[in-house]
C-alpha cells in the first residue's frame, strides 16, 4: 500500500510490489484493462485476466453496459467471487482500468483497486510477463442493481444545469473549446456540434497524473481541482467523449480525494453533442 | 484463412517486427493520419512512377493494431495504381486483418487506410496544381 500520500481512501492504491506479491493470493484476482485491444496478448501479469472495455464491459448491440445478469456471469467465468479482491491496471496511465473499477462500483462490487503507474511501471520494473491465460474455477456470483449514485445519465446533467451545480470536462482544450468534432478520418464517431456543456470546467483528465502514470500526490490534485471550483462539498459530474477518461478523474475525486458526490456522465460529449437542442458553450463566440 | 490465435499472432508479428516501417525521403506526397483521443498516430509515405504507387513506407506509433494494420497494408498496396489504391475498401482491409478482431477497435484498425486515402487527395491535388502551373 501506498504510505503518506494524503489520499482520502489510500487503500484502493497498491504498489506494483503489492501486486508481485500477490500473483498467487486465491483472494485476489489481478485483471487488465487496456485502450490498446491486443496489449494482454502480448504479455501480461502472470494470472492477470483480460477485461476489455468494449468487448466484455459493453452490451454489443445497445449503447449500454452489459446488464447485471450479465455481469454476474462474467464474473463467474473469470473466478472472481463476491469477497474478491479485484486489482485492475492497464494502459495510458490506467486510464481503462479506472473505466473497469467505476463499471465494478456500478455493480456494487466492494473490493476493488488499482495498481498505481499500471502496465507501464510493470515493465519499467522489468517484472515478469507471461502469454498464458490463467483458468479459474467458476463462481457463483450476486451482483448489485446498479448504483446510480456514480452514474449519470442526460436528465441528470439537465437538472444539474438547472440547478447551477459544477461540471468537469476531461477532454483535451481542442475538443472542449470545439476546434475538434470527432477524429480525424472518423466523422461517424463524432458529434454534430463542438464545444462542451456549459459552465463545465476543463480540467484534462491526464493532469491528474506523474509523467510515470502514477497518481500525483493528495495535495497538488486539491490544488488541480479547487482552482477551478471543484471542491469536496459540491455535488459534482465528469464527462469526456464517451466516459471512459472521465471515469478516471472520478476515480480520483471520489477515492483519492475523497468527495462524496461524483458521477460519470458517460453518454459524455458523443450524447451531449447530438442532442437536439442541448445548450452547449463555445468560447470563440459565447453563445449556449 | 488463419483462426483467431493465429491472426492475433500475426497482428503482433506486424506490430513487433515492421517490414515497412522507415522514412521515405523522396516521396511526392506524405499524408498523417492521427487519433489524438488514445495516442495512434500514422505518417504515410508515397512514391510514384507515372500512375503506379513506386515505394512506399509509414512511420507512427500507437495500439497495435494501427500499426500492424499499416504495415500490412503496406504489403496489399504496393505496386497499384492510383485507381486501385482509389478502390481499396474498409471491408477488404479489415478482412485482411482479420475481421473477428479489428472490427472491436475499427478506428485503429482502419488509420492506415483513411491515412492513405487522405494521401491521395493530397497528391491529387499536387497534381492538378502542378498541372495549371505548367
Amino acid at each position: 500500500m501506498r504510505q503518506n500520500s494524503g489520499y482520502v481512501r489510500p487503500d484502493v492504491l497498491v504498489s506494483t510490489d503489492w501486486v508481485a506479491d500477490h500473483l498467487d493470493d486465491p483472494n485476489v484476482r489481478v485483471a487488465e484493462s487496456d485502450e490498446d485491444y491486443l496489449l494482454y496478448e502480448q504479455g501480461h501479469i502472470p494470472n492477470a485476466v483480460k477485461v476489455d472495455w468494449f468487448t466484455i464491459l459493453q452490451d454489443p448491440v445497445r449503447r449500454d453496459f452489459i446488464s447485471k445478469d450479465e455481469f454476474e456471469e462474467l464474473m463467474s467465468q473469470l473466478g472472481i467471487d463476491n469477497d474478491t479482491t479485484v486489482v485492475f491496471y492497464g494502459d495510458k496511465s490506467n486510464w481503462f482500468a479506472c473505466y473497469s473499477f467505476w463499471l465494478f462500483e456500478l455493480y456494487g462490487h466492494e473490493n476493488k483497486k488499482i495498481m498505481d503507474g499500471g502496465r507501464a511501471k510493470w515493465i519499467e520494473e522489468e517484472r515478469p510477463l507471461t502469454k498464458e491465460v490463467p483458468e479459474f474455477p467458476s463462481t457463483n456470483y450476486t451482483a448489485q442493481e446498479p448504483d446510480l449514485n456514480v452514474r449519470a445519465f442526460r436528465d441528470d446533467v439537465f437538472r444539474h444545469l438547472e440547478q447551477g451545480l459544477p461540471l468537469v470536462d476531461v477532454r483535451s482544450p481542442q475538443e472542449y473549446n470545439g476546434e475538434l468534432l470527432h477524429m480525424p478520418g472518423y466523422p461517424q464517431e463524432g458529434a454534430m456540434r463542438g464545444g462542451h456543456i456549459p459552465g463545465a470546467a476543463n480540467i484534462p483528465w491526464s493532469q491528474a497524473t506523474n509523467e510515470d502514470g502514477t497518481f500525483k500526490p493528495a495535495e497538488e490534485l486539491q490544488q488541480l481541482y479547487e482552482d477551478h471550483g471543484i471542491t469536496p462539498e459540491k455535488d459534482i459530474i465528469a464527462y469526456c467523449r464517451i466516459g471512459e477518461r472521465s471515469s478516471h478523474t472520478w476515480f480520483v475525486l471520489k477515492y483519492l480525494l475523497g468527495y462524496e458526490n461524483v458521477k460519470n456522465y458517460d453518454g459524455s460529449w458523443t450524447e451531449w453533442g447530438n442532442l437536439v437542442g442541448a445548450p452547449i458553450e463555445k468560447p470563440e463566440d459565447g453563445t449556449s | 484463412m488463419l483462426d483467431r490465435e493465429a491472426q492475433i499472432e500475426y497482428l503482433l508479428d506486424r506490430y513487433q517486427s515492421p517490414e515497412h516501417k522507415r522514412p521515405l525521403p523522396d516521396a511526392d506526397v506524405s499524408a498523417e493520419g492521427g487519433n489524438p483521443g488514445c495516442g495512434d498516430i500514422v505518417h504515410l509515405h508515397l512514391k510514384f512512377d507515372g500512375d503506379q504507387l513506386a515505394d512506399v513506407a509509414f512511420e507512427g506509433e500507437g495500439c497495435t493494431i494501427s500499426q500492424a494494420s499499416a504495415d500490412i497494408l503496406i504489403d496489399e498496396i504496393q505496386g497499384l495504381s492510383i485507381e486501385q489504391l482509389e478502390n481499396f475498401t474498409h471491408e477488404e482491409l479489415m478482412e485482411i486483418l482479420g475481421k473477428e478482431i479489428v472490427q472491436n477497435r475499427t478506428k485503429c484498425a482502419m488509420l492506415s487506410l483513411d491515412t492513405l486515402k487522405q494521401a491521395l487527395r493530397k497528391h491529387h491535388e499536387q497534381q492538378i496544381r502542378q498541372s495549371l502551373d505548367g
